[in-house]
């Protein structure tokens, strides 16, 4: 991987295949997520963390939130999905994005964190694996790895933004 | 309350009759060990229209305090904020201001 970088309106990243083959896979589990039957969210911390309570401590108004913006949240978080997965390499190679798309991948990194992070149970205290000798190491990776992608990505936009390049 | 950094305070013009309009709203962004510290703060700016030192100030009350007021007003637009916050993934909430 060769993390983002500003370059002219756009920021432009390369993610080798082995990268774009498991981010296509991340997608797909968060696709699923988000597309699950509405009510499921009290049964799912990861789901509870994408779509949190809006109000804590009042159940009525945290019911009324959730009424009147949990559907526009879930089609959001879908588009900026699609987004991503339209302009993802399947087998790797360049990604170059307006700033439009670089928004959704940014919202779309950060949701794959999260559901990583709440899966693994992600603390301040946690640090990246030093070797890979179980399943939760493979996944710490991945998720030690979205956190570069979407840091560059922060920076690049920033970059972008103020015209530098 | 976040002091000289609170927000746009504007007079509630929509409150029912239980309400003190001297307290109105506050969305309110609570620290949590995923959100990146520049995105935090990138999403500030880009939601709020804060300059970059306000956001980063605020940025880093939530992450040494644990949480900060990041607006107030009106409770409509209090949950308006909180999904916008959401829809970046930030772990937010509103409440009457305490």
């Amino acid at each position: 991987m060769r993390g983002f970088r500003a370059k002219g309106g756009s920021v432009v990243a390369r993610l080798d295949g082995a990268e774009a083959g498991i981010v296509g896979l991340l997608l797909d589990q968060l696709e699923q997520l988000l597309t699950a039957d509405a009510g499921d969210v009290a049964d799912d911390p990861v789901l509870a963390r994408l779509l949190p309570e809006g109000h804590r401590g009042d159940p009525a108004l945290a019911a009324d939130y959730r009424d009147l913006t949990e559907s526009a949240l879930r089609s959001g978080k879908s588009d900026d999905l699609a987004t991503m997965r339209a302009t993802l390499p399947p087998d790797g190679g360049e990604v170059r994005l307006d700033l439009d798309q670089a928004g959704s991948w940014l919202r779309t990194t950060n949701d794959l964190r999260l559901a990583l992070g709440t899966r693994l149970d992600i603390s301040e205290d946690t640090e990246p694996p030093e070797d890979f000798t179980d399943e939760r190491d493979h996944q710490l990776g991945v998720y030690y790895w979205l956190t570069a992608v979407q840091g560059s990505l922060v920076d690049a936009l920033v970059d972008a933004r103020a015209g530098r390049r | 309350m976040a002091g000289p950094l609170a927000p746009e305070r504007t007079p509630d013009t929509t409150v029912d009759e239980e309400s003190d309009l001297d307290r109105p709203w506050v969305t309110i962004v609570w620290n949590d060990p995923v959100n990146l510290m520049n995105y935090v703060t990138f999403v500030l700016q880009e939601l709020f229209g804060y300059d970059e030192p306000t956001a980063t100030t605020l940025m880093l009350q939530v992450h040494h305090e644990g949480k900060a007021i990041v607006s107030s007003g009106p409770r409509e637009r209090m949950e308006h904020d909180t999904s916008r916050l959401h829809a970046y993934g930030l772990w937010a909430s509103f409440q009457r201001d305490s």
